[in-house]
């Protein structure tokens, strides 16, 4: 039975048949807002990178496993956000940006939370400890990683700025600027990632085989988000509208 | 006598209906886009688009209303036979309204104007035989349909390119756009005026040759840029207090958010009055968690953008004014042209059609559209302006300018074209300028499609109303 509150609803709902709202109708959704929504999911992996490492310094592994379980989950709430708006791109909606560079950043955002989770999984494989001998460096590096993604995040949350000049103007100016930035620090986390790697190779001998392999790779997935994040800055400049 | 005072009847009932029709749909769409953009709240919009659309039919409506009257269907053809022209416009209005409520229940984008005409077409072309039609005017209107769009996107897209170039590369976008606002408030009303005055106004018996009429739109256009500018200078920036939001530090997100998460878990447990405490500051935590996540978000370069929205707010009610009046100058021909046509029959028993559509039936469509705006119209608005949220008063000012230059001056050369596909036209402008977050194109392919649907049927239906009235009175 329909109360009739929700049969109040629908009245306007039946009255809406009789009109003719043709410019409405013109009218689609707005493809940026999900986008960033998107984004603030893999942001929510990302902070949880941090927080794994922050549990393996601790030694707590259980809080690891936890942690890496979470990061699947938002990993999945990510994805979802991503059908639902690879969905809206489907066909016949005209977007101020070319649609081929849009569902680039959605899967460059995309890829960010698969190396977080990447990240989770590396982690629960064995208990791994953070030696003595690289800790400091692998903190800076992995500090640095983070805040590359921060500008890449920023950069995201622009983009309604953006849309409302249009891509043009000073907003884009700012964006740019944004851009360099986060180029010259995916360019510092490359510089710190060589010292961590020269700091684990003074381990070789010393360290099981398996866990050389294992940090290699963890240090390879933790430098791939800021290899990431440049790349989304540089998706997001080619959509803007520069002076010159 | 009789049988002539009941078509008369007929006649006016009909007219007045289509009148009431575009009222009550047609001026939602051309008046929505100032309303989705909260340039004008709904009442406004209302009051705005009443007077401006009776102006408009008011003063400048006989052109178009003298091209649907006469210039589709020679009335010459019917001398032998008047009546039949009268149930030819009658079964057109007739045809119009009843495929325009189709239309509407299955939501086709279909144009009042394109209806009205397909079915003058039809009941000429069934009735009148082929010779009856003017097809090299019929041609030109058709292509009207065509150009008319496009010049309402080209307009919007040079006015919307304009304001990007102008303000929004400024180093001050405020102050650029206080500057450029006389410039436009000036083309507004000069344009505005231009198009009243030049052989228009016959109706106050005021004749300006194009000259004279040049100087006044000219003046009007430079008072209203002087009164103007004052009053945009008053508009402050609005960056009142500098709320530099301090960038916090990830961590501090963080902890927040950890906060948010243990609070809620709290307040799930609790009960009484700790649960309402908890509640409370929960939503607290909630705020602040999220403006720290925000972080740079809240900036000085926002708050320009919204003052220059603020400016174009203002000069958006001129806009809709102008397309309020435009869209009440062509439209009211849809219902009034084929009135004035049946009542000129009626009345004398001839086809003689007098130099021009009497003042008074202009009135009556004025009055009729007004009527459909205030029973019905006003619902319409309210809808469409829920649903278009994302036009900001930059854009609804240059979609409008697009396209109430483009109507006003098909108008004044008597060409009956729709409203609502040149304003979808001038938005599509404003997409291609990148203005808009995203465009439905199915509604274009849509709109194509009702054109080549719309004719047939109204003609169709016409002819079909035609014999029915034949039939009725003989």
């Amino acid at each position: 039975m329909e109360s009739l509150d929700e049969r109040k609803e629908k009245i306007p709902h039946l009255l809406e048949n009789l009109m003719r709202t043709i410019i409405a109708r013109l009218f689609g959704r707005s493809p940026i807002p999900p986008l960033q929504f998107h984004m603030s999911k893999v942001a929510e992996c990302v902070q949880k990178v941090d927080d794994l490492f922050s549990a393996l310094n601790a030694g707590d592994y259980e809080k690891i496993k936890t942690i890496s379980e979470q990061i699947s989950e938002s990993e999945h709430a990510a994805d979802l956000a991503k059908d639902d708006l690879r969905n809206d791109l489907a066909h016949g909606v005209f977007l101020p940006v070319d649609k081929t560079t849009l569902l680039t950043i959605l899967a460059l955002q995309d890829s960010i939370a698969d190396k977080c989770e990447d990240i989770g999984v590396l982690l629960t494989l064995k208990r791994l400890e953070l030696s003595e001998t690289f800790k400091d460096d692998f903190q800076q590096f992995l500090s640095k990683n983070l805040e590359t993604f921060g500008v890449a995040q920023r950069i995201i949350q622009q983009l309604d700025e953006l849309l409302s000049t249009s891509f043009a103007g000073v907003e884009a100016e700012k964006v740019k600027k944004m851009v360099d930035d986060v180029a010259f620090k995916e360019h510092e986390a490359d510089l710190l990632q060589r010292r961590l790697l020269q700091r684990l190779f003074e381990l070789e001998s010393a360290m099981p085989h398996g866990t050389f392999y294992l940090w290699q790779k963890i240090f390879e997935a933790v430098g791939n988000l800021s290899n990431l994040s440049e790349n989304l800055g540089h998706r997001v400049r080619t959509l803007l509208d520069l002076k010159s | 006598m009789g049988t002539e005072s009941v078509l008369l009847g007929f006649t006016l009932l009909f007219g007045v209906y289509m009148a009431w029709n575009v009222g009550a749909n047609d001026v939602a769409n051309a008046m929505g886009t100032s309303v989705g953009s909260r340039a004008l709240t709904l009442r406004r919009a209302v009051v705005v688009a009443a007077i401006m659309e009776f102006c408009g039919a008011f003063f400048v409506g006989s052109h178009v209303s003298d091209t649907v009257r006469r210039g589709i269907v020679n009335p010459e053809i019917f001398v032998s036979n008047p009546l039949f022209l009268a149930y030819g416009m009658i079964a057109a209005l007739l045809a119009a309204g009843a495929w325009l409520q189709v239309a509407s229940y299955y939501g086709w984008p279909v144009s009042t104007t394109h209806s009205i005409i397909g079915a003058i077409l039809g009941f000429g072309v069934v009735i009148g035989g082929f010779r009856a039609v003017y097809w090299h005017q019929v041609g030109t209107i058709v292509m009207s349909w065509i150009v008319s769009p496009l010049m309402g996107g080209i307009i919007a897209y040079l006015i919307f390119t304009l304001l990007r170039r102008r303000i929004f590369y400024a180093s001050n976008p405020v102050e650029a756009a206080k500057k450029l606002t006389p410039w436009l408030v000036f083309s507004l009303f000069f344009v505005l005026t231009l198009v009243m005055l030049f052989k228009g106004l016959k109706n106050l018996n005021l004749h300006l040759p194009f000259a004279r009429a040049l100087e006044f739109a000219t003046a009007i256009g430079l008072i209203a840029a002087l009164v103007s500018w004052p009053l945009v200078r008053r508009i402050r920036a609005g960056v009142a207090p500098q709320r530099e939001l301090e960038i916090q530090p990830p961590k501090v997100a963080k902890a927040l958010i950890k906060a948010v998460k243990n609070l809620r878990q709290a307040q799930t447990d609790s009960s009484g009055e700790t649960h309402y405490q908890l509640t409370r500051l929960l939503s607290e935590v909630e705020m602040l968690a999220k403006t720290a996540q925000r972080g740079m978000e809240v900036e000085a370069g926002g708050d320009h953008l919204k003052a220059v929205e603020r400016i174009f707010a203002y000069l958006q009610i001129m806009s809709a004014c102008f397309v309020a009046f435009a869209h009440g100058a062509n439209d009211v021909a849809n219902a009034i042209g084929p009135l004035a046509a049946a009542v000129d029959v009626l009345k004398t028993g001839f086809v003689a059609m007098e130099a021009s559509v009497p003042i008074w039936m202009l009135a009556l469509g004025g009055l009729g559209i007004v009527v459909g705006l205030a029973t019905w119209g006003w619902r319409v608005i309210e809808t469409i302006g829920k649903k278009i949220t994302e036009l900001t008063p930059t854009r609804g000012f240059s979609a409008e300018f697009g396209a109430a230059m483009t109507i006003v001056i098909a108008s004044k050369i008597g060409l009956p074209i729709s409203t609502t596909h040149t304003l979808v036209g001038a938005v599509l402008g404003i997409g291609l300028a990148r203005g808009l977050g995203a465009l439905n194109l199915r509604i274009v392919r849509d709109i194509i499609v009702s054109w080549i649907v719309t004719i047939p049927a109204g003609a169709i239906l016409a002819v079909l109303f035609f014999y029915v009235f034949r039939g009725l009175f003989g």
